[in-house]
């Protein structure tokens, strides 16, 4: 490569390098600094934000971003009437302190490391982020644990499916990695230097492709070889060879790369034909492109591209919306709505040393993400105000235990000991993810189709789970009070986490009392509208 | 409804589109009805049809079936096999003797005999064939089921978008129907134990008037839910519940046993012949595209026999559906395709079998926007493409043309524009009426 081409690729900013003075100082509570920046924007906007959303809202909230499900109508309750000036913050360190906070992050970081536009889950690799996450491994160590699978490392089991499940495919490897650690989508450099971006070369993906060249699978194995070079034809001049190059344009020269002779490279053929009959994983290699990546990417100057992607990316979990979006193109012709606050969280989540929670906690605590998603007056305001919360479709998980919690009795959660709630709420997670298989995993753009209306409304194990009578079930519950205006009640706080208006006390009671010589079939049915409402279906 | 209604049957009225697509939309007993008082043969409403309302029908060979015993045949060649070929009803044009049905209706089909796609694997193979294109490290391109639905569907259709019937078991997880990045909305419904759908029949434990009441009762508190909060994915669910009821009542079309024996005998009482006629039922219903897989192709033995076998089956039920679409004015509207994941081998191995080949293998295309006969051309063994070489964009872009959608058109994934088919990629000309 000639270094006057390479000279005209760097430097590859992120397009809004601030300088670290111009920011608030990093002592500040993380989630006054998000406030300060979102409300400053929209002042700026002249935009007075929605009022901030109502306890019952919040919790719903709070409980299923936090741990991936509705609360309990006893936990409702609690919070609500709760007139502790710290409630919320107990609230959001309770969650963060359960196991199901694990699981749910695990399965939010399993659905991102899968793409969006994959399907099918990887057991695997959901184990091992339970684990890691389980332990508070930082976000750099699950990326190191990913990328440099150790096979022999119980503790690490499970990490080696990333890799493995894209190894044969060196292009997907590639962008794959990019998209989820560094928030780049490098593909469309791939056949020629990306029409709209002059940040990104055909170098830069060949460049980042040159860390992967050497991994192949071998048996089911993911191994790394010591050679192994790309070369690639340039849409301009003749074909040349990539050079081990980060997104940055930061280089590796890599020792002694000297491509092998035909001699060594048989040797080192039979060595790991060797290693696949034995079904033994290969042992890694003196020099590891892959280790080099990650050292590269870590390093202080590059790791701007790590820590700002994992940060847009919890924002975005959290809010609905990314600070920068879409969340795989994070460079210099695409500028953050927020470009300080987004300088700001990268610099605190890597003075944690990539510890997510003070920043997860942070923005769960600001006012930003705890406004109301209604919006009374005309015009609605553009998603990068956050002036208005947002719906966010619940995820298949979300989805199936909440619908368990919702239609169970009440009651089966109450005079629980803590510990005794966590495991009874653990086994209904665990009892709903084959039901969760019914649902799609939102995207961005994310339409519901009309397979899950059918579901809901045809499908005998909707009714058999969630619609029957039975010791535990909600519907048992309403009936045995005998009073329609309190079976109402309880029913919507159950499904929706808070009491009925008035109004729809009157429509439902109504409803009810039309089929009195059906009074089981028209709680079920009034437990079905709910249930496959819109209201039960986001989060928001 | 009520446009319908107030449709007093006179050749002369002008149908707007709105007015023709409530009146469409007023379910598929009403479309059925239509068709019986000869709506169709209404100019206004062909016009609307033609612009708005194409359908496609593709016969999914699945396994790849032998286009040397189908459209482009090699009698004498040392890689022919025994079958001889015969004139078609267009000049010069020969065809497999056995579909002797086809080559007298081969004035509405084209054969295209120069596929090169260049994989001879079932599922990569397939997933190309579907989409028209290999999907790219993070973009699952939707196929051509999905892309007609989000073309030719409508919003608030009372009956699917796109259907594909795939019973047999061998192959159908290596092709399954997948809407990629254009999300499930514009997903399939998937048949593949019976020819009802899934969740299409009310459980007994619920009255009808239960069952709509109820979903009435749904639709009043999610509106009022919805009330200060716009959001495409809130209005995608409620647009789904809205189509339940529709959907329910198109149960019927799923049902053969509507169809006069004399219909039911020209397709023939095998499943491939009830899954066709039920697919004539629903594009005549307004379902924008059907697949029907029939399995199992891979004839790496006994290939012959095979064909045989399978060959005429094929001939009969494609050559009933075309005569059935044209009595009902249906064809000029409605696309048949004939297509697999990937040809078969000249060379014929010892087990007397043809194995996997994406060099140089053929497909069909019958009615709207084509011109009959026969295009491109193999070499005297059937091992190359001589002329008009066609790959699975090029394929694609000539069936987007043929039904009047720009191939050059954008998706949009994020801020990236993603034309329907690979960039730089034209129809074939020559072949488009």
């Amino acid at each position: 490569m000639r270094w006057s081409r390479l000279a005209l690729v760097l430097p590859l900013t992120l397009g809004s390098a601030l300088p670290a003075a111009e920011l608030l100082p990093p002592e500040r509570p993380v989630p006054e600094v998000i406030d300060h920046y979102i409300d400053a924007k929209l002042r700026s906007a002249n935009n007075t934000p929605a009022a901030q959303a109502d306890d019952y809202t919040l919790i719903r909230r709070l409980t299923l971003d936090l741990v991936g499900r509705i609360p309990t109508p006893a936990e409702t309750r609690a919070f609500v009437e709760s007139k502790d000036p710290k409630r919320r913050e107990q609230l959001v360190d309770r969650l963060m302190a359960s196991p199901a906070f694990v699981r749910h992050q695990a399965a939010q970081f399993e659905a991102m490391l899968a793409g969006p536009n994959t399907r099918g889950n990887s057991g695997g690799l959901r184990e091992y982020l339970v684990r890691a996450l389980g332990e508070n491994r930082t976000w750099d160590q699950i990326f190191r644990e990913l990328l440099l699978p150790d096979e022999n490392d119980a503790k690490k089991k499970g990490a080696v499916e990333f890799l493995r499940s894209r190894v044969t495919d060196t292009d997907r490897v590639t962008n794959d990695v990019s998209v989820a650690f560094f928030g780049v989508n490098v593909s469309c450099a791939q056949c020629h230097d990306h029409p709209l971006v002059t940040d990104w070369k055909q170098d830069h993906f060949y460049g980042m492709k040159s860390f992967f060249a050497r991994t192949f699978d071998n048996g089911g194995f993911v191994a790394e070889r010591e050679y192994g070079l790309v070369r690639f034809k340039p849409t301009k001049g003749p074909e040349r060879q990539a050079k081990m190059m980060f997104l940055t344009g930061a280089t590796v020269e890599a020792q002694g790369m000297k491509e092998p002779t035909k001699e060594e490279e048989k040797k080192d053929r039979e060595k790991f034909e060797q290693l696949k009959k034995e079904k033994k994983p290969p042992p890694p290699p003196s020099f590891s492109a892959r280790a080099k990546l990650v050292e590269v990417a870590l390093q202080s100057k590059e790791s701007e591209f790590f820590s700002r992607s994992i940060v847009n990316r919890l924002w975005h979990r959290f809010l609905g919306y990314g600070l920068v979006m879409p969340l795989d193109q994070m460079h210099s012709e695409n500028k953050p709505s927020h470009p300080e606050l987004l300088a700001w969280l990268a610099r605190d989540v890597a003075a944690h040393k990539y510890d997510l929670r003070p920043t997860i906690r942070g923005i769960v605590l600001s006012q930003a993400y705890s406004r109301s998603s209604k919006w009374i007056a005309e015009t609605v305001p553009g998603p990068t105000l956050f002036a208005v919360g947002r719906l966010k479709a619940l995820t298949p998980m979300q989805m199936a235990t909440s619908l368990k919690i919702a239609t169970s009795d009440p009651k089966t959660f109450e005079d629980l000991k803590p510990e005794e709630l966590e495991k009874k709420l653990e086994g209904l997670e665990s009892s709903a993810r084959g039901f969760a298989s019914n649902f799609a995993q939102p995207t961005d753009d994310f339409q519901i189709g009309v397979g899950e209306a059918l579901l809901f409304s045809n499908n005998d194990k909707v009714a058999r789970e969630f619609l029957a009578e039975g010791n535990d079930k909600l519907l048992s519950r309403a009936k045995a009070l005998g009073d329609t205006a309190k079976a109402v009640e309880l029913i919507v706080r159950s499904v929706l986490s808070r009491p009925p208006t008035a109004e729809e006390q009157a429509t439902l009671v109504e409803y009810i009392d039309r089929r009195g010589d059906r009074p089981v079939e028209a709680y079920r049915q009034v437990i079905w509208a709910l249930v496959s409402g819109s209201e039960f279906r986001f989060n928001y | 409804m009520a446009n319908f209604k107030n449709f007093c049957g006179s050749r002369d009225h002008t149908i707007s589109r709105r007015g023709f697509f409530s009146a469409a939309a007023a379910g598929a007993a009403a479309f059925a009805d239509m068709t019986r008082l000869d709506l169709l043969g209404s100019s206004a409403l062909a016009g609307e049809m033609k612009k708005q309302q194409k359908r496609v029908i593709l016969l999914w060979l699945a396994g790849g079936a032998s286009q040397l015993e189908t459209w482009d045949p090699k009698p004498g060649a040392a890689t022919g096999g025994p079958f001889r070929s015969i004139q078609t009803a267009v000049p010069g044009v020969h065809i497999t003797e056995l579909m002797p049905k086809m080559a007298a209706r081969m004035n509405h089909t084209l054969a295209i005999r120069s596929l090169n796609t260049r994989n001879g694997d079932h599922g990569s193979g397939a997933k190309l064939m579907m989409r028209g294109r290999k999907d790219e490290a993070n973009v699952k391109f939707p196929d051509l089921g999905a892309v007609i639905a989000k073309e030719m569907g409508r919003a608030d259709s009372k009956v699917p978008d796109y259907v594909t019937f795939y019973t047999q078991t061998e192959g159908r997880t290596m092709a399954p129907g997948d809407a990629g990045f254009l999300g499930s909305r514009y997903g399939p419904m998937e048949l593949t134990t019976n020819n009802q759908p899934d969740n299409i029949k009310r459980l007994d434990g619920i009255t009808e008037l239960d069952h709509q009441q109820r979903a009435d009762l749904r639709d009043l508190l999610s509106k009022q839910f919805a009330q200060g909060r716009a959001s495409p994915t809130l209005g995608s669910q409620n647009e789904a519940y809205q189509r339940v009821r529709g959907l329910m009542a198109s149960d019927k079309l799923f049902d053969v046993s509507q169809e006069p024996d004399r219909i039911r005998d020209k397709y023939g009482r095998g499943q491939f012949g009830e899954q066709v006629l039920i697919a004539r039922r629903l594009v005549e219903a307004g379902v924008p595209f059907v697949r029907v897989a029939r399995a199992w192709w891979d004839s790496h033995g006994q290939n012959f026999e095979t064909h045989q076998e399978m060959v005429p089956e094929l001939d009969q039920v494609m050559s009933a559906l075309i005569d059935d679409l044209k009595d009902r004015g249906l064809l000029e509207h409605t696309m048949i395709i004939t297509l697999a994941e990937f040809g078969r081998t000249p060379a014929i191995n010892p087990s007397l079998g043809r194995d996997h080949f994406g060099n140089a293998w053929s497909c069909s295309l019958t009615g709207p926007g084509i011109k009959p006969g026969a295009y491109g051309k193999t070499d005297a063994t059937g091992n190359k493409v001589i002329e008009g070489e066609t790959d699975a964009a090029k394929l694609f872009a000539t069936i987007y043309s043929a039904l009047g959608i720009n191939p050059h058109k954008n998706y949009y994934l994020g801020s990236r524009p993603i034309p329907l088919v690979e960039p730089g990629t034209e129809a074939i000309k020559e072949v488009l009426a």
